[in-house]
């Protein structure tokens, strides 16, 4: 019981005795040989020889031949689906075969395969797809499953070419990407056990969705795309504030995390408490509008009346007199002193000094002068004003420079003392920032190119393993151009790279048949400076 | 000098009768323990009152002196290696000094000001911190709550060697152990000398001044107290220079040099007028101390952090795994100045965070707990939550021993290697 792929649907009428297969037949269909045939050298330029004509024909001559071969498939062996132009999916009506590891998805009970998928087992001669309970062929696959609504034709040689290859290949779902902000914040994994649950329950909503908005083209929605998106939008808000209450959970869960790491702070032994008396209050009720303290208030009081006893050979007072009682601790009386008598007693302490030392001492003692002599200092009251004057001094020094270089509008990049490293110094004088491939495209001139990520590609050795519920990390994410298409600008670039996040995006640029990969690598131009 | 005849008692004690303003001066000897006991009148050690008929214990090493204002008479028993009574202490200049400070506050208090900020400096052996400890004693008698501002590196009378900090001071300091250290506040240095990062030294006690003010503005009690900040004995070229730098970060209002007359003259020259400079002798009771003593010190400063004062606590070994912490050190190796790019200079490097790699040379070495979470963070300027010695290294299985004040695990996974070793041998 086995039945030609390829036929018409007007053949599918006749009677499906037709179809019947007698065992010779059936016998040579199924030990035919089917390697497809090497194509040999390329023909690039047409020379009119004789020969070359010939040769063209006869590989173009096997084409055919190859496309009008008759496959014979098992009855039994095949999965039989419906096409839902409506959905735009392909329904499964019987089990699924070993396919279902990698491929379609779940939907209220129903096995669904998307439109690619569909057509990729049909040429594998694993499904047979019916439209209006006729067959589908091989052709009106093509003519049917790919359009607008769903995928390229060049995306779907890409597609299968992947496929062939054992790579395991879905639709890319740019909602499934974690954005900077939320890689920042950790949330990726939230993230992906709600994509998980949502990649359950629909999957081609959410992926046409997000596309719809990568493409800002939402004319080719139809009235039920359009309704189906609304309620994907309740659901979507649904899910955000449940992520929110999540993020709610983790910041306190996060929250009890470091007060318990508070309790484990080491308490050295000599500190077994930790009270924050550093930022602890006074225990005293503190007066309204009290001013900052830690200013000195310009010469408010006369701390010059406050004697210290002083041994330098600068102060004439040598008698002490009886300290206030109230200055002084419960238990202590004191008398007057004279201490003109301490001051034998100076310098006890031998100085050791290198002549280096030396020199350089009596060097200073001979050229520097105090600091006091200078007017403008003696104007300071307190050491606000002090600091202020210096820093005028060191600014007014910077300002004494060759003013040809700096009056004018253009002037260099580098003051002189503004910086202290090489490290500073490029830093400076780069007028050019390096950009990065993930960086925003700001200040780019935005194309209207509509280059999109079509698929997520996760590699071949992880199919026995993989999961569809929670396929992980992509290995790669591929954008498929055409030969005759422009190189993607920077801008493209940049979004595309921005859309995947740290997965790399590879661009498939189809030739015809030939499909050649490209990716763009991102690097650091070295600086072999101490930064 | 000693014009009291001690006479011995039976009990083999020697009793010390004491006049008005003199000072019982005794040294410890070494590997012997001395009790001291107040029998009558006051007597204070470096300001903090003695309790009468309690028996004080103090180790072998230990230079004490006994002062009192009023008269008293006081017992040793135990091994003394000098004992002897002085009448000739500086003892009345520093009370005016405190005095004055005192002042200071009430001026303070009554104007809504800041309270006086004092540096203390001089060379080594002077009795800089002693007099430190005598000034916060008389403070916080008197009711204040000072500050005390440590940045001598090469003791740490704070938490350990190779750290400064600044603590609170709420109550006279105890009569053997010092000042009770609850929450100070500590960074990590690394080393015993400030000359081996210069810069680091004055970036942090930027960054104590800039924490100091900010608890001001928040406690009006500790702002109109002041604080007293203790230095390092060292004070030439760099050294000189860190002070000046102290003292412009501190916005200091008076600066005690003692002893040294050249100090004091090169620091009038410096610092601006309205700063009060004054000079004082040191005590004729200051010994030296040998560089053995001084490294002999410090190893049990930090025993004491580990065991506490006098084997009070029992510390935790553990084992830490390499991939778990993440080590590093402040400031680059030094390049010879050929070797760097041009017109750099090596000072660049000494902020530098360097990871490094954990293996055998790692033992010994004490380690920093910051209380930093990511390398990310200004590591330099954080405080650090405690310290940890590494007693063993196991290459082979990427681990390494620790010895820990606290149980594991560490609090955080940021350690900084100090230059200063530690050998848990007693």
């Amino acid at each position: 019981m086995a039945e030609a792929e390829e036929r018409n649907a007007v053949d599918s009428g006749s009677a499906w005795t037709d179809e019947l297969l007698s065992p010779s037949e059936l016998f040579s269909v199924r030990t035919r040989d089917h390697k497809i045939p090497t194509r040999g050298q390329k023909e690039f330029l047409y020379d009119g020889s004789e020969e070359q004509v010939e040769r063209l024909q006869w590989s173009l001559g096997e084409h055919w031949k190859l496309l009008s071969e008759e496959r014979a498939e098992r009855q039994g062996s095949l999965v039989k689906a419906e096409w839902k132009p409506e959905d735009v999916t392909v329904e499964l009506k019987t089990p699924a075969g070993k396919f279902w590891q990698t491929m379609g998805y779940a939907d209220e009970g129903k096995q669904f395969l998307q439109p690619e998928e569909a057509l990729f087992l049909m040429e594998c001669g694993s499904v047979e797809v019916f439209y209006r309970d006729l067959p589908l062929s091989i052709q009106e696959g093509y003519e049917l499953l790919l359009g607008d609504k769903t995928i390229s034709l060049l995306e779907y040689l890409v597609f299968s070419h992947l496929k062939r290859l054992g790579y395991i290949v879905n639709r890319f779902d740019s909602s499934a990407v974690p954005s900077v902000y939320e890689r920042r914040l950790n949330l990726v994994h939230k993230r992906e056990k709600q994509s998980k649950q949502q990649r359950k329950r629909k999957r081609s909503a959410s992926a046409r969705r997000s596309d719809d908005i990568s493409e800002g083209q939402p004319d080719s929605q139809d009235v039920q795309n359009r309704r189906e998106k609304a309620g994907d939008d309740v659901f979507m808000e649904g899910t955000s504030s449940d992520s929110q209450k999540a993020v709610g959970m983790n910041y306190f869960s996060s929250s009890a995390i470091s007060s318990e790491d508070v309790c484990h702070e080491l308490p050295s032994n000599s500190e077994q408490k930790r009270p924050d008396w550093w930022e602890k209050k006074s225990e005293e009720a503190p007066s309204p509008g009290r001013p900052v303290y830690f200013k000195q208030s310009a010469g408010k009081r006369d701390l010059n009346k406050v004697l210290f006893p002083n041994l330098g050979r600068d102060c004439l007072h040598t008698n002490l007199e009886i300290p206030n009682a109230c200055l002084l601790p419960s238990n202590v009386t004191a008398k007057a002193c004279n201490i003109s008598s301490w001051r034998e007693k100076l310098n006890m302490r031998q100085m050791r000094l290198t002549r280096r030392e030396r020199e350089e001492l009596e060097k200073k003692n001979k050229y520097k002068r105090g600091v006091n002599e200078d007017k403008e200092v003696r104007a300071c009251k307190n050491w606000q004003e002090y600091k202020q004057l210096l820093e005028r001094r060191s600014q007014s020094s910077s300002e004494q420079r060759p003013a040809h270089l700096w009056n004018d509008a253009v002037c260099p990049l580098v003051t002189p003392g503004q910086v202290s490293s090489t490290g500073d110094l490029l830093q400076q004088i780069s007028i050019m920032q390096a950009s990065h491939l993930v960086d925003d495209a700001v200040g780019l001139v935005a194309d209207t190119c509509d280059k999109r990520i079509t698929f997520d590609v996760y590699q071949a050795d992880t199919a026995f393993d993989f999961k569809k519920s929670d396929p992980g990390k992509p290995y790669s994410r591929i954008s498929v151009c055409s030969f005759e298409d422009p190189v993607p600008s920077l801008h493209t670039l940049k979004r595309l790279a921005q859309q995947s996040g740290d997965v790399p995006v590879t661009f498939a640029v189809v030739d015809n048949g030939d499909i050649s990969f490209y990716s763009f690598k991102d690097f650091w131009l070295p600086t072999d400076v101490w930064q | 000098m000693a014009t009291e005849e001690p006479s011995k008692d039976e009990k083999g004690g020697v009793k010390f009768d004491l006049e008005k303003e003199t000072e019982l001066r005794f040294e410890v000897d070494s590997g012997d323990k001395v009790q001291l006991e107040l029998l009558s009148g006051l007597a204070e050690i470096y300001g903090s009152e003695l309790n009468r008929n309690k028996k004080y214990t103090f180790e072998s090493g230990c230079k004490i002196a006994v002062f009192t204002w009023q008269g008293c008479s006081v017992q040793l028993t135990g091994k003394t290696e000098v004992a002897y009574v002085s009448r000739d202490t500086p003892m009345l200049l520093y009370l005016n000094t405190h005095a004055a400070l005192e002042q200071m506050r009430q001026q303070a208090e009554k104007e809504n000001e800041r309270g006086p900020r004092v540096m203390v400096c001089g060379p080594m052996d002077v009795g800089k911190s002693t007099l430190c400890r005598l000034l916060l004693n008389y403070a916080v008698r008197l009711g204040r709550r000072p500050t005390l501002v440590e940045l001598d590196v090469g003791q740490g009378n704070i938490a350990i060697p190779g750290t400064m900090g600044a603590l609170c001071i709420e109550r006279p300091a105890d009569v053997e152990e010092g000042f009770s250290v609850q929450a100070p506040l500590i960074y990590h240095f690394g080393s015993t000398t400030p000359g081996t990062n210069i810069k680091l030294y004055n970036k942090i006690t930027s960054r104590l001044a800039e924490v100091f003010n900010q608890r001001c503005d928040m406690n009006h009690k500790a702002c109109v107290s002041g604080c007293v900040i203790n230095t390092c004995g060292w004070v030439k070229g760099s050294g000189y220079q860190a002070l000046v730098h102290t003292a412009s970060a501190f916005e200091v209002d008076v600066v005690i040099v003692l002893d040294q007359e050249r100090l004091y003259n090169e620091l009038k020259r410096d610092l601006p007028f309205f700063v009060r400079t004054v000079l004082l002798p040191k005590s004729g009771g200051v010994v030296e101390r040998s560089k053995d003593y001084r490294r002999e010190s410090r190893d049990e400063k930090i025993r004491e952090y580990f065991y506490g004062f006098r084997g009070g606590f029992f510390p935790h070994a553990f084992d830490v795994r390499f991939a778990d912490v993440r080590i590093y050190k402040i400031g680059a190796p030094t390049i010879p100045d050929s070797c760097l790019p041009l017109g750099m200079s090596q000072e660049d490097n000494q902020l530098k965070l360097v990871p490094v790699t954990p293996g055998r040379d790692l033992v010994h070495h004490l380690l920093s707990v910051s209380t930093a979470d990511s390398p990310d963070e200004n590591i330099i300027e954080t405080s650090v939550a405690g310290f940890i010695v590494v007693t063993n290294v196991d290459t082979e299985h990427q681990v390494f021993t620790v010895l820990s004040p606290a149980p594991r695990p560490l609090p955080k996974n940021i350690l900084l290697i100090m230059d200063i070793r530690f050998m848990d041998l007693k």
